[in-house]
């Protein structure tokens, strides 16, 4: 045992080849990474943290003759843990009990950020403080008095800008002469009342801990049910009987307002710590991108926003321009007059048999069906799909999107994390139900997935419903609004049959951009490249199965037997024809009811009820799969049978209220 | 490469690939952090753009 920053605890010599230990903490995108890599080299292993999925990464190093491990830990905000990042972050802090703890921020963010390294000081960890991304600091003419600093905290800081090696030869001396630093970690006092709440749960406390008893009662005031397990073990029964019973009596008396005092307080201790300390220039110039990340994150001008990079976005541009200009001159002009005629005479000039014939080029023909539908529909539509996609992607308006939906996510039971594989929904649902198993609690994936397979439609069939729809006046809104209304009552209503708490949802923002055209292309053009790829052959294969039942009568005994359900949506009968393409893949679906429309098929009334119902309709085979995959039989079936009665219900009502009403007659 | 949706960077070898997904390969790379599918940039662009950078490095 040695002494050291004021605190009794074990130092050095944690393994038989006396090798000490160093934890880099800090907030995510801070530079730990890049800290971590220069003071390890290539000696590093990535491994989970042990009962979790979290990794982390670990490499030694020695330093001015001393050997060393370094552990970067996953990005916390704060002591008292919310995600299970930052649940590892401090099991390692807590079990690991390293020499050295370097809190790693961001210069330009010093005064949010010096709120943990109040909390790992008054934990009396031995912090060494790295104010790193000081060049950046400095460009935007920020001054940081380091030396005033170090002064008022009491433990060594050192200004860095890792990236560019600044500053390393100083962190890794600060962390060999850690404890033989004379530095003590001084104390910061919150209100007389926290004080005295403070002292009395502490004093109840006998055990030792690695973090001091004064954060222990912090963390068990703001119910941290981690440090109550673990006061509950060191304490015992008895001794964690009255510790227990303190904490509820104050928690009881201060029950409005203790998270929100607290962080107060220490906001004005960050305050006062900073006066002197940090200056910035007289005249802050608000940058545009900054302009456009606080509007778009506000409700009040954040869903106008959103709107009206719907309307641009995907009506303008993936809808009217991709899926009408684009498909009209590929499908309608190349496919149609020339392409489709010429390979049928081809075909049937080479191929004497009249059923290999129709294999190829007949009416579910490999290329006058699978093809042309995967080249001249599915394509262009695609492409300008993701090319907004990607534009939108490398502006970093995502991120703003899941903060702005965040509130309203958490009424459907999911967090604004759930933006994630909403958005890569609208790409290709398979994919993002796939995506939906990083969401944190199993109840958020089961709403996901469901809210998934029933109210998102995939890129392409987007795309044909705003071209089909857009031609009908009022259609388009008449599809809009049940969608919306359906995905608002099929998620508050999973919600409440889903009991549970909505995770807790934050995120760094990444700033705001000029999309760069270069990241836009490759983007799009590898989405593209792995779609097409995905497609083709599946697109091929449905044609194959489709001539296969046409040739057995099967597929014309599908028709008939899905006759009744359509006369029921009040949809002529070849409409069957594009809900059974679409059981195969959603886009192959929405290119069958193209097909339909250009064939003057079906009316404004006919084409917005097919529509509807198509988009809720059972997920495609591929999504089903990947269902039962991740979310198992049960759950699959359950949401495939639900979705299924969800789809025809609705579009039978509203089949029925557009008659009544005689809306879009 | 970046995260497209944190703006996370990190090595392709840190992220996480190969879900079995897709029939046709794995082409996008988990961002470790938020788990976000980034497209994977192909190797013929990559094999470009290092030519670019080298050319650029040379003058």
């Amino acid at each position: 045992m040695a002494r050291c920053c004021g605190k009794t605890m074990e130092i050095t010599l944690k393994d038989d080849h006396g090798i000490k230990r160093v934890a880099l903490v800090g907030n995510p995108n801070v530079g730990k990474s890049v800290l971590f890599n220069a003071l390890t080299g290539a000696y590093v292993t990535v491994s989970n943290y042990p009962g979790t999925s979290v990794e982390v990464s670990r490499g030694n190093a020695v330093i001015e003759g001393q050997a060393w491990q370094v552990i970067d830990t996953p990005g916390m905000y704060s002591i008292h843990t919310i995600t299970e990042e930052e649940r590892v972050a401090r099991e390692i802090l807590l079990n690991e009990t390293p020499d050295v703890v370097v809190h790693v921020l961001d210069a330009r963010n010093l005064e949010r950020m010096l709120a943990m390294t109040i909390q790992l000081i008054e934990a009396e960890l031995p912090v060494i403080l790295v104010v790193n991304i000081m060049d950046e600091a400095e460009r935007i003419g920020l001054k940081i008095d380091l030396d005033l600093l170090q002064e008022r905290l009491g433990i060594p800081v050192i200004g860095a800008a890792t990236a560019r090696k600044r500053g390393l030869d100083e962190i890794r001396r600060a962390m060999r002469n850690y404890c033989c630093s004379d530095e003590n970690p001084r104390r910061f006092n919150y209100s007389r009342l926290l004080e005295q709440d403070l002292t009395e749960v502490a004093g109840l406390m006998r055990a030792d801990y690695v973090l001091s008893k004064r954060t222990l009662a912090l963390l068990l005031l703001q119910q941290d049910e981690e440090i109550s397990a673990l006061v509950q073990h060191l304490e015992g029964e008895e001794g964690y009987a009255k510790v227990a019973e303190k904490v509820r009596e104050i928690a009881f008396q201060r029950r409005e307002s203790f998270h929100l005092n607290l962080s107060l307080e220490r906001k004005e201790i960050v305050r006062k710590l900073i006066q002197g300390v940090f200056s910035s220039p007289e005249k802050r110039v608000i940058t545009w991108s900054e302009k456009l990340s606080n509007l778009a994150v506000r409700p009040l001008t954040g869903i106008p926003l959103l709107f009206i990079i719907l309307y641009f976005g995907l009506y303008k541009f993936v809808g009217v321009f991709g899926a009408g200009t684009v498909v009209d001159l590929l499908e309608g002009k190349l496919f149609e007059e020339i392409f489709n005629p010429w390979i049928t005479g081809v075909v049937k000039g080479i191929v004497p048999w009249a059923v290999i014939q129709e294999l190829f080029v007949g009416e579910y023909g490999i290329i006058t069906l699978g093809i042309r539908y995967a080249v001249g529909i599915i394509l262009p539509i695609v492409a300008t799909f993701f090319i907004f996609f990607s534009f939108l992607e490398d502006t970093g308006y995502f991120p703003r999107l899941a903060l702005l939906v965040d509130r309203v996510f958490k009424r459907f039971g999911m967090s604004g994390r759930a933006v994630i594989p909403m958005v890569l929904g609208f790409g290709c649902d398979t994919m993002a139900t796939m995506v939906t198993r990083t969401l944190e609690t199993v109840r958020e994936r089961i709403i996901a997935t469901l809210l998934l397979s029933l109210a998102i439609p995939c890129s392409a069939q987007i795309g044909v419903i705003l071209a089909l729809l857009s031609k009908a006046p009022g259609a388009l809104a008449v599809w809009g609004v049940s969608m919306l209304l359906l995905f608002i009552v099929v998620g508050l209503l999973a919600a409440r049959l889903l009991p549970g708490e909505a995770p807790m949802f934050y995120m760094e923002l990444p700033p705001m951009r000029l999309p760069q055209l270069s990241n836009v292309f490759t983007k799009t053009y590898t989405r593209m490249q792995w779609y097409f790829l995905e497609i083709l052959p599946l697109f091929v294969l449905a044609s194959v199965l489709l001539w296969l039942g046409k040739i057995t009568s099967f597929f014309e005994k599908m028709v008939d037997a899905l006759t009744p359900v359509m006369a029921l949506l009040g949809l002529p009968k070849e409409t069957a024809v594009a809900f059974i393409f679409g059981f195969f893949r959603r886009d192959y679906g929405a290119a069958g009811l193209y097909d339909l429309q250009t064939k003057g098929l079906l009316n404004a009334r006919q084409l917005t009820v097919a529509a509807v119902t198509l988009t809720l309709f059972i997920p495609c085979v591929a999504q089903f799969l990947i269902m039962k995959k991740e979310r198992g039989w049960k759950v699959a079936s359950a949401i495939g049978v639900f979705v299924s009665l969800i789809a025809f219900g609705s579009g039978y009502l509203l089949n029925q209220l557009l008659l009544t009403t005689g809306i879009l007659s | 490469m970046k995260c497209g949706f944190c703006g996370h960077e990190f090595e392709e070898s840190d992220g996480k690939q190969g879900c079995g997904g897709c029939s046709s390969g794995c082409h996008s790379i988990h961002c470790p952090r938020c788990n976000y599918k980034n497209p994977l940039e192909p190797k013929f662009l990559k094999k470009i753009k290092g030519l670019w950078q080298e050319k650029q490095k040379k003058q």
